[in-house]
């Protein structure tokens, strides 16, 4: 993930985009002190407690916070490539329907299939109910290797309980 | 030592029996296949393998285990290549620029040095372990908390080789990193740091859990928003599948420079896995002749940092063995292996079990052996994989990364984790964000806040304890080096452009 | 990816487990589902491991699965499990560990909710400094710990651990503010055995069986075990026969669900009953290293009620939990 990207253009001045990062930092930072002031003191031969550490990355992320200021203010925030969003919302969306499967009980397989469908369209993919099938396959035949060879417990539901 | 000679060779004639190369087949074989799941890691593979050897005798059932615990590590190592996937936190570096190698068809080659590296580490790290052990565990034990911190400043120190051209963004992401360092239990005073009520997280952020979110996900995510605009394409082999001459030139320093770094710090009780990976991706990215190529692809990105895995591999089994010291999570369930056959590794068990302890010392050298032979002919078909159509490719690896998340901790906020990381990784892709920082602050933070916190405990917070060690000294002052130094070959450099 | 390795790897795999893992006679036709609160490799992992073939090859059960609920010391598992609310097929290991995890976890589930069943196993603590420490015995110790407590620092276990709760006690024990202790908490055993090898503490504390091959190699002096009375095969005096009022083991349990029928708890007591008596139940003491510590029904509810109240005592006195 390094140096990738040279040709990338240097941003423009006072792009947004370097104030929305910092604000985000600088909440990253104020959640992060909030914790460390709950913590009291805890008295500790060492002299520094488990608040210490929290401290130091407060302030450096304040720090790095104001860095972004500057280079969004100098224009040095890249400007992202165009992104396809339909694509990226198709698969968070695969992502969220087999985290919501899991959750509620609906077992490991369909949370597979609905991963596997949703993230096959999202690359392009125009055969839903062909990817969803190879999803519970391929669930089904990941499932049986795990809790029959391995002895692992993986999510049940109502499908899973026919094993 | 010629004790150990000739220890060795009665080890041998123990290894060499037609039923025990049989178990260290099924082993290498079981530990390679169970290995390449994505975030399954040696230690879970081992775990989860233990019963199967429940009904041998203690020499082939711990033969087996020699086999699994290498072939483990070795398979980590494969889903970091071609996926970009890693099972476990050593092979997180493996993935910076294997994956870059294998996206531009050079696959076969990054598998082939990391095989062929991983097998000269592990046969030079198993001599080592099987001359040098009683000497070095010596040593390692005198290594305290106040040199384990100057250890952790040094492999800090070589964060910035991964920060690609932007101090700024590298040094966010690695802060970032730091804090979600900060989640859980804190070790030395069990205070909850930013759990926020959640108890899933009092545990703290699992490295593989980031790792392969930022990873795999945040991947799959950006090439996704590409597609319409700039389609990635994908080569399985362009040119040779195999390694070229050149390759090897390329390749050979970084194995043997990995392997001096992975196994004296791999047989340090607190050293880890993952600091000498650091180390030597730092050390090649410095003194390689192509330095344009790291950061897309350079093969000596892969070849150090594997060697150097391998080899902390065989380092591990030393305070194992010699003193029943458990340094990683592999080694614990390693132990657990031995204790239930009533063994318990330490100083008398070379005294009291010697064909045990030199049997599988030579099931080492015979599991490496079986795992080259094994896993280079496979280069082929692993390769082949990245044939597979592109839809089905991702798909396949958010299946692969979801289940390898819920098989070590079945927990839907493990689930959402990913998720979030997997996001993180797109938005930190698309504005230029480096990411690998980020996993090694959250590896090193807690480690070196730890070491630190230690040893002023120990010394009544009195901070001259951390230069008094000479140990400890030593290695400051050559972290203090590294991080000066660039800079003033840069001057340097800069001066002489300057004159002509 | 792994489809064909896979299918070639199941081949194998089913070959193993097959000549390895096969069940015995099935006199019951309890199916038991066991919960290990822990991750996979751990001590309740393998004591829950351990039952399930105890359990299926003795014919206490007919079926047993072992789910793994990693998280905070056990309490993300406790707090799953308390909802299985009169269902008589599960079964929960749990340990001392859990009950001081409780505690500094604040979590909002006890033990208390559940259906203790028994106490199964348990595991000697042991404190050790180096051999060439001047300290000679318990009484050295306690008076060094009585001149300067700061100067006496302890490797052990995580904070707030069994390891920890006993180096607690054992400064009250000796009239020492317990709060004033130098506890050096350690993650994993082979990392707090290096720096008492190495000497960088004054002493150690731990289960005995971390430290029994450096005694006997003579790296390590024992200076006692915490146990009620000597323990044959351990040469060393317990701390109460010199003059240390601290007595603490490591125990492992079992437990079920809250709201069981009479009925349901005796099925569970009798299974677990057969399944302790069961050879093959023994064999895997004797090969692990655990002491039978067998103590079923209302003996181990009352037990465990007493180590919750003391265990809550502790943590208070070292300033763990307010």
């Amino acid at each position: 993930m390094t140096q990738q990207e040279d040709d990338r253009p240097e941003g423009r001045r006072g792009d947004p985009v370097g104030f929305v990062i910092a604000a985000g930092l600088l909440a990253l930072a104020a959640a992060v002190a909030w914790d460390a002031s709950g913590m009291g003191a805890v008295s500790s031969y060492a002299g520094i407690g488990p608040s210490a550490a929290s401290w130091t990355v407060a302030a450096a992320l304040t720090a790095l916070a104001l860095g972004t200021v500057v280079s969004a203010v100098r224009g040095k925030i890249p400007v992202p490539e165009p992104s396809d969003h339909a694509a990226v919302l198709t698969i968070l969306a695969g992502i969220a329907g087999m985290i919501a499967i899991i959750s509620f009980g609906g077992g490991f397989i369909p949370a597979m299939a609905v991963l596997f469908g949703l993230t096959a369209r999202g690359f392009g993919r125009r055969a839903l109910l062909t990817d969803l099938g190879i999803g519970v396959a391929l669930g089904l035949f990941v499932y049986l290797g795990f809790t029959k060879l391995l002895a692992l417990s993986l999510p049940q539901g109502p499908i899973e309980h026919l094993f | 030592m010629l004790d150990s000679v000739l220890a060795l060779a009665q080890g041998f004639s123990v290894a060499l029996e037609p039923t025990k190369l049989l178990f260290a087949l099924i082993g290498v074989f079981l530990g390679t296949a169970v290995g390449v799941l994505p975030g399954i890691g040696p230690a879970l593979t081992v775990a989860l393998l233990l019963p199967v050897t429940f009904k041998l005798d203690p020499t082939g059932s711990l033969i087996m285990f020699a086999g699994i615990y290498y072939g483990g590590m070795y398979g980590g190592s494969t889903t970091s290549i071609l996926i970009n996937t890693p099972g476990e936190s050593s092979s997180m570096i493996t993935a910076l620029e294997g994956n870059k190698m294998a996206k531009a068809g050079r696959g076969g080659p990054a598998l082939a040095t990391a095989a062929i590296g991983s097998f000269v580490a592990g046969l030079i790290a198993t001599i080592g372990l099987a001359l040098f052990a009683p000497w070095l565990v010596e040593i390692a034990i005198q290594f305290g908390p106040a040199d384990y911190f100057a250890l952790m400043i040094l492999a800090f120190v070589t964060v910035s080789a991964t920060f690609g051209d932007s101090p700024l963004r590298g040094l966010t992401s690695l802060f970032i990193g730091l804090m979600l360092g900060l989640v859980g239990l804190d070790a030395l005073s069990g205070q909850a740091r930013l759990t926020f009520g959640v108890p899933e997280l009092l545990d703290g952020i699992e490295v593989t859990t980031l790792a392969v979110g930022l990873f795999a996900v945040g991947e799959a995510l950006y090439v996704a928003s590409r597609l319409k605009h700039a389609p990635e394409t994908i080569e399985p082999v362009r040119g040779s599948l195999w390694m070229t001459k050149e390759d090897w030139k390329r390749s050979w320093k970084p194995w043997l420079r990995g392997t001096a770094l992975g196994f004296p710090i791999g047989s340090l009780p607190a050293g880890g896995a993952e600091i000498p990976t650091f180390l030597s991706y730092t050390i090649e990215k410095r003194l390689t002749k192509h330095p344009e190529e790291f950061g897309k692809g350079a093969i000596e990105g892969v070849a150090g940092p594997e060697a150097a895995n391998n080899a902390s591999a065989a380092g591990t089994l030393m305070p194992l063995l010699t003193l029943g010291l458990p340094t990683s999570a592999t080694a614990a369930i390693l132990l657990a292996g031995f204790q239930q056959y009533g063994l318990n590794p330490g100083p008398l068990l070379f005294a009291e079990k010697p064909d045990l302890v030199w049997g599988l010392i030579a099931s080492l050298f015979i599991a490496n052996v079986m795992l080259v032979v094994l896993n280079l002919p496979l280069i082929g078909l692993w390769v082949r994989l990245l044939a597979i159509p592109q839809p089905w490719l991702y798909a396949g690896i958010l299946v692969f990364a979801a289940m390898g998340t819920i098989a070590a901790n079945p927990s839907p906020v493990e689930l959402i984790m990913l998720a979030v990381f997997g996001l993180l990784g797109f938005v930190m892709r698309r504005y230029d964000y480096p990411i690998a920082p980020m996993v090694v602050g959250l590896i090193l933070g807690p480690m070196a806040e730890t070491q630190l916190r230690r040893a002023l405990q120990i010394s009544l917070g009195d901070p001259m304890a951390l230069v008094e060690s000479p140990l400890a000294a030593t290695l400051l002052a050559i972290a203090a080096l590294a991080l000066v130094a660039p800079l003033i070959f840069k001057g340097l450099s800069r001066f002489k452009a300057e004159e002509d | 990816m792994f489809r064909s390795l896979k299918t070639a790897t199941g081949a194998i795999a089913a070959l193993v487990m097959a000549a390895g893992l096969s069940t015995g006679a099935l006199a019951q036709d309890l199916e038991l589902k066991i919960m290990a609160p822990a991750g996979p490799g751990g001590g309740w992992d393998q004591t829950a491991r351990a039952m399930q073939a105890a359990l299926t090859e003795s014919g206490a059960a007919k079926s047993v699965q072992v789910v793994n609920v990693p998280g905070a010391g056990g309490t993300v598992g406790l707090a799953q499990f308390v909802n299985a609310k009169g269902d008589g097929s599960q079964l929960m290991v749990n340990g001392f560990v859990m009950v001081g995890a409780i505690l500094t976890n604040k979590s909002p589930v006890t033990l208390d909710q559940t259906t203790p069943i028994a106490r199964l196993t348990a595991e000697n603590q042991a404190i050790v400094v180096p051999a060439n420490s001047p300290i000679k015995d318990a009484k050295d110790l306690a008076e060094a710990l009585k001149a300067d407590p700061a100067k006496v620092t302890w490797a052990g276990g995580s904070a707030g651990g069994t390891d920890h709760i006993m180096v607690g006690l054992f400064a009250k024990a000796v009239g020492v503010d317990p709060t004033k202790i130098n506890y050096v908490p350690f993650s994993g055993g082979g990392e707090a055995l290096a720096a008492i090898l190495g000497g960088k503490v004054t002493a150690g504390v731990s289960g005995y069986g971390e430290f029994e091959g450096q005694i006997k190699a003579g790296k390590l002096r024992l200076i006692g075990i915490a146990a009620e009375k000597p323990v044959p095969g351990i040469d060393a005096p317990t701390l109460k026969e010199q003059g240390i009022d601290l007595e603490i083991v490591n125990w492992r349990s079992v437990v079920a669900p809250p709201g069981l029928s009479e009925e349901q708890k005796k099925t569970l007591l009798e299974a677990v009953d057969k399944m302790v008596k069961s050879s093959q139940w023994q064999e895997t003491l004797k090969a692990k290293g655990w002491d039978d510590a067998y103590l079923a029904g209302d003996a181990f509810a009352d037990y465990l009620k007493n180590e919750q109240v003391r265990v809550a005592e502790v943590l208070k006195s070292i300033g763990l939990v307010k």
